[in-house]
């Protein structure tokens, strides 16, 4: 049986929550980079390391539940929304549409991204100014992913809104808008899904909330294509030694897997709704 | 833009396959690197690193000023990258801001650590002067002077180069009461020096067809598919790591090259500690 998931400090309902979560049999759409029941990794923490229980009584290498759904802006050419617990982000995409004029001649495609905040999005109000670094990496994210050379001489744009920050922005914005270029029909070699891993002390949380987040003591963020197996963008803040990077890395690749496949039913429900 | 015909891509890219880079160096060998250190009297701290024809300048200046709420008991670091006109014409007026914007957050990354404070680069609990009430805040300004490629390196070099040398005043404080905001003396004759031992170096590892280089010149960095920044501490661990550029990498490629970049960050370590104090040195002397 999983130790990784039993911890002594567990109350019985929770434990009881993983178990359910961990059948795919279930409605649930939480997902977990590990199946808890047939777990091969030995844990990477003992049980003594264990000593707290996270904000919202997840196990540490349990995601939020994530939600997608596509076409939330009817002007756009593409869209989705995304909810990952607290977290919830608005994404669309125009274009492609042909690009400025004192822009120069070039022969693949531009991605012009930005991700921006409410005001409300944040516990203090906020400027809901654009987010220039996020902007920056949610480029870099995607721009490995689509086919430029679809459409020369234009230009994409990517909106992204964050509407309640809970967490973990980056990786739903990111996940959320290669959704939404999905939705858009831009041309991609597969969808990029992003999950995030905080460290504090010895243990690796995944998908952290806003708390863990402000108290961590290092954090590694991963947007990948799952069926290519490739990663698109990494950044890794914090002091690691090589053997705990790989265990944090090897967790989001698997976490990003699992979402990958949350984000194509999405996509493939969307498409047969249409049909019907 | 670096404009390079054909002939000249395949020059660079078949150099790099062999071994045997354009000019003359290995894969994993450096540029030679060149420190100066105080080089800005104005500030607390400076200096200046050439890179080849790279050339960066970083100073630090120290303002007392006051701890955020949240974390009472530490100081506040922040990083600032100017790219100068005089580098590239582009860099002109607003041209500059998307590469200054990129590389300041990639050194906030890769040098000061997560949001607990706790972590590499420069210890912040070592800036408190008060706990609570008064901190130094230290504003780390580089500049780009001169742009040959590996802009990245050569600051964090730059800014540890220029952190070993910033002196921060004494402070003497005035016992006040409890709840008042003390008043502090500070000290024109005494200094206190940093710990810059566990200043993390940044490697960047630029790939180039099948392989990887570090130290990339701007002409190799305009062949380049992908790049990876990551900083080493003296201990081997990582401390930041930002992947710039755009095509994906396999997940064992990254792992193989934070290995060549803890392998190469001994010798950068062992390099830049040499110069520094080979820069002091010479400061002392003049």
């Amino acid at each position: 049986m999983a130790e990784l998931f039993l911890f002594e400090k567990q109350t019985q309902q929770n434990l009881k929550k993983d178990r359910m979560a961990a059948k795919p049999a279930t409605t649930s759409t939480t997902y977990s980079p590990i199946d808890p029941i047939h777990k091969t990794r030995p844990p990477i923490f003992s049980n003594s390391d264990v000593d707290w229980l996270r904000p919202d009584s997840r196990s540490f290498h349990q995601c939020r539940p994530a939600f997608f759904r596509t076409g939330a802006v009817n002007s756009a050419a593409g869209s989705a929304y995304a909810e990952f617990g607290n977290t919830k982000v608005i994404v669309s995409v125009f274009g492609p549409r042909e690009s400025k004029k004192a822009m120069m001649y070039s022969d693949i495609g531009r991605l012009n991204c930005n991700v921006s905040y409410t005001t409300f999005a944040t516990p203090v109000r906020g400027q809901g100014s654009d987010h220039k670094e996020f902007s920056s990496m949610l480029h870099k994210a995607l721009e490995g992913a689509i086919i430029l050379e679809t459409f020369p001489k234009t230009t994409v744009d990517v909106f992204a809104l964050v509407l309640e920050s809970g967490g973990s922005d980056l990786p739903v914005v990111i996940s959320c808008a290669s959704v939404a270029l999905a939705d858009a029909g831009i041309m991609m070699y597969d969808l990029v899904a992003s999950v995030s891993v905080s460290c504090l002390g010895k243990n690796l949380l995944i998908d952290p909330v806003s708390e863990e987040e402000s108290s961590q003591d290092g954090s590694l963020m991963i947007a990948c294509m799952p069926s290519r197996y490739e990663v698109t963008q990494l950044t890794v803040t914090g002091e690691w030694s090589t053997p705990n990077f790989n265990e944090a890395m090897q967790l989001c690749l698997d976490a990003s897997a699992k979402l990958g496949k949350i984000m194509r039913s999405c996509l493939k429900e969307a498409a047969s709704d249409v049909q019907e | 833009m670096v404009g390079l015909s054909e002939g000249e891509k395949e020059f660079i890219k078949g150099g790099i396959s062999q071994d045997l880079r354009a000019d003359g160096r290995k894969r994993y060998t450096y540029r030679p690197i060149y420190i100066e250190t105080g080089v800005i009297p104005q500030a607390n701290g400076s200096a200046r690193v050439r890179l080849g024809s790279t050339d960066v300048i970083a100073s630090v200046k120290a303002e007392l000023g006051k701890p955020s709420p949240m974390q009472p008991d530490k100081g506040k670091v922040a990083i600032f990258v100017d790219c100068s006109p005089t580098a590239e014409p582009i860099f002109e007026g607003r041209g500059g801001e998307e590469l200054s914007a990129e590389l300041s957050g990639a050194l906030q990354h890769c040098l000061l650590g997560a949001k607990s404070g706790s972590g590499p680069g420069i210890d912040l609990s070592s800036l408190v002067v008060v706990e609570g009430k008064i901190c130094w805040d230290l504003y780390v300004d580089g500049l780009v002077i001169s742009s040959d490629g590996n802009l990245l390196d050569a600051l964090g070099a730059a800014i540890k180069a220029a952190l070993s040398n910033t002196g921060i005043p004494r402070v003497h404080v005035a016992v006040n009461a409890a709840d008042e905001q003390p008043e502090v003396d500070i000290s024109d004759e005494e200094f206190l020096q940093f710990d810059t031992s566990g200043v993390p170096v940044i490697v960047t590892l630029t790939k180039v067809g099948k392989h990887y280089i570090v130290d990339a010149t701007s002409e190799e960095e305009s062949q380049m598919s992908s790049a990876v920044s990551i900083s080493v501490n003296r201990r081997g661990h990582i401390c930041g790591m930002i992947k710039r550029g755009g095509q994906g990498l396999d997940p064992s490629v990254i792992l193989d090259m934070t290995s060549v970049a803890n392998f190469v960050s001994r010798q950068l370590i062992e390099k830049l500690d040499s110069e520094i104090a080979a820069a002091e040195a010479d400061e002392d002397e003049s």
